[in-house]
């Protein structure tokens, strides 16, 4: 349960870590709280030739306002988003969603930026993020791009980070004061690895909503314009007119073949829709 | 070997460690601070737990390098702690400890959910030991002492302090090193390739410990995809990270694959062999591989069966995959993660297939490695896309 052997550097700068990485030629890791990482090196499943701890980076610990959009650098912890260390342009949506990924000691030092290098699809901000609407910036020596969560996450442990690039900010826009938001998982116990997760952002007066179904071993399943799994339209009754059969039907699609889980995964959801419209 | 400079328990420690040295493993060797435990080593069990910058964190994933100029406070340093000594008190009355093992790692997080918890509810409580396994107890008397601890402050007007005392962002411990010492130490050097005894002298039949059902179609008559399927150099170009050692024949394949999930990746070198029927238009590829770094090893099996669509013009190409992985890499205890990959290679075996029998250069040229990533043309990807959709829209992938 050790480490294999790795070299160690802590860059001064991000421009430092960028050139670290691009020089490892795909040797290196990149840890911010290692709380993914840490497990992984002590299990051996991973053994890179040099680790690059960006932990100590001050320009990746910001969180601000931009317009109507929060931005919130790599090394923010959950704790930081729990505490209301951070603002909150979500209205308790982070906040709730923080507050309830592993354990405290864990969210003492795990980082959203981390967590969506990671891509465990079980985890929590690659779904909660794509339900809010968020965005991520990516750097690289080569410049910076900004991509939407959904678009982020190709995989199981899968991201859009090429060799070279890392987390540089999340982009998270403003919940509207109409928007209701539900966010549900079940764990077989707490604290751990979810095995279905629903997140819902749906605004009756925009007649909008976004809907993420999470924790399915690959990719969450990203629905932007989700009018077709209320009855065709967003409207303040939505709670009623949740309809699971088209849920059912958008996880068989996505491969899910065993009814019993798709089941799972569509009271999840449910529970998600009743939170919002709570 | 590096210096490692930080507090512990309000004392200044200079010491040189491994970089893989974790933070629990520095105080446990290198200080004599042996009440902090370990158990699980991999961040579930919550033993580890100590206090870094005054908040919880666990020692075990948390290494010493990254803690360089961090304020560390073990169990041993929460002797004179007011709310240590109430909890100690407490764990006392109720009997909240048998065997003892998990209790400092407790009382860390006890600590912090005396210190943060506005009132003593059981529900809050409970949730917010869940990270700290204690299999004697039942946990009835630890929540008890918990409670009673929370109870007896707040009807002393000690207010709550819901972030634990801490002010700035960022991973707990981090931050605090002395800029600039980065002086470049050479990488390790990459493992030596594997010896030639690697390659194993037998195939054996096996039972898979899993398997995993995949289908793809092909805009090609099932006679010429059978016809294809003989072509094993033509097909080991087409299948995602294998490249082959020697010349193959279908009793003995001698090469490698190359598989990556996430940051895990191996290489299983061996060796397998084909076997097919003509007159079912099916077969089998069974193989046993060694990955030499992460010391794993594997067998698998390859099973499929070409069935006539669209009157004989197309092929389903079902196949039946089974594996048994043995050593560091069985560790991964999540095999959903690794049919969302067989997912993904089987796509990409069926796109290089399709262009390889459509005669279009193979893009293949060099064995890639397993990577979503390694073939990511936007041209590619809309192929892929489409390809998915048509091999697993039907809802019998899994």
């Amino acid at each position: 349960m050790k480490p294999a052997p790795f070299a160690y550097e802590r860059p001064r700068d991000l421009n430092a870590a960028l050139s670290m990485l691009a020089a490892s030629n795909g040797s290196a890791k990149i840890i911010a709280g290692g709380q993914s990482l840490g497990p992984m090196l002590n299990l051996r499943l991973v053994q890179p030739e040099l680790i690059v701890d960006i932990s100590g980076l001050a320009e990746l610990k910001r969180a601000e306002v931009s317009g109507s959009e929060l931005v919130l650098g790599a090394l923010v912890t959950h704790a930081d988003i729990e505490d209301g260390r951070t603002a909150d342009v979500t209205r308790g949506a982070m906040r709730g969603v923080a507050a309830n990924i592993a354990y405290r000691a864990v969210r003492n030092r795990g980082t959203i930026g981390g967590s969506l290098s990671h891509a465990d699809p079980a985890a929590d901000w690659i779904s909660a993020l794509a339900a809010l609407g968020a965005r991520v910036t990516l750097r690289s020596l080569a410049g910076a791009r900004t991509l939407a969560i959904e678009a982020f996450i190709v995989g199981a442990l899968e991201s859009a980070l090429r060799a070279g690039e890392i987390v540089e900010a999340v982009h998270v826009p403003a919940r509207s004061a109409s928007g209701h938001w539900g966010y549900a998982k079940s764990c077989r116990k707490t604290g751990e690895f979810a095995h279905a997760l629903g997140a819902v952002l749906i605004d009756p007066a925009a007649a909008s909503a976004r809907v993420v179904i999470g924790a399915i071993d690959t990719a969450p399943i990203v629905v932007t314009d989700a009018a077709a799994l209320f009855g065709g339209r967003i409207t303040a009754d939505y709670k009623q007119r949740f309809d699971a059969g088209a849920a059912n039907a958008l996880l068989a699609k996505a491969g899910i073949g065993d009814a019993a889980q798709r089941h799972i995964h569509v009271s999840v959801l449910k529970r998600a829709v009743q939170e919002a419209s709570a | 070997m590096t210096t490692i400079a930080l507090q512990v328990n309000r004392r200044a420690v200079e010491l040189p460690a491994e970089p893989r040295t974790s933070l629990a493993d520095f105080v446990r060797d290198k200080l004599d601070l042996t009440g902090t435990h370990l158990g699980c080593e991999h961040g579930v069990c919550g033993a580890c737990t100590v206090l870094l910058d005054g908040v919880p964190a666990r020692s075990c994933i948390t290494y010493a390098a990254a803690c360089e100029g961090a304020d560390v406070t073990t169990i041993e340093g929460l002797d004179e702690d007011e709310i240590t000594t109430e909890l100690r008190a407490a764990f006392t009355r109720e009997h909240a400890l048998q065997c003892g093992y998990c209790t400092p790692g407790m009382l860390v997080s006890a600590r912090d959910l005396v210190l943060r918890l506005p009132v003593a509810d059981e529900r809050r409580i409970r949730v917010g030991l869940s990270g700290n396994l204690c299999r004697c107890t039942g946990y009835v008397g630890i929540v008890r002492a918990v409670q009673s601890v929370i109870e007896a402050r707040r009807a002393r007007n000690v207010a709550p302090q819901s972030d634990g005392g801490r002010t700035v962002l960022g991973p707990a411990g981090s931050g605090r090193a002395a800029t600039a010492r980065n002086e470049v130490r050479p990488a390790r050097h990459a493992p030596a390739p594997a010896s030639e005894g690697a390659t194993p002298s037998s195939i054996p039949d096996f039972i898979p410990a899993t398997m995993l059902d995949q289908r793809f179609t092909l805009p090609h008559p099932p006679a010429k995809v059978f016809a294809m399927f003989e072509d094993i150099a033509g097909i080991a170009a087409c299948l995602p990270g294998v490249s082959l050692k020697s010349p193959p024949r279908p009793e003995r394949v001698e090469g490698s694959i190359r598989v990556r999930l996430g940051p895990i990746a191996a290489s299983f070198e061996g060796a397998a062999r084909v076997e097919r029927d003509s007159a079912t238009l099916s077969g089998r590829i069974v193989g046993i591989g060694t990955d030499q770094r992460s010391h794993s090893a594997t067998q698998g099996e390859i099973r499929y069966r070409l069935l006539p669509l669209e009157g004989g013009a197309a092929t389903a190409v079902e196949l039946s995959i089974g594996y048994t992985l043995t050593g560091m890499l069985a560790q991964v205890g999540r095999p959903g993660l690794v049919r969302d990959l067989a997912k993904r290679l089987v796509a990409e075996f069926a796109a290089n297939l399709d262009r390889h029998m459509s005669g279009a250069s193979s893009g293949q040229a060099a064995p890639a490695e397993l990577s979503f990533r390694s073939i990511a043309s936007d041209v590619l990807r809309a192929r892929l896309a489409q390809i998915f959709r048509r091999a697993f829209g039907r809802g019998g992938a899994e």
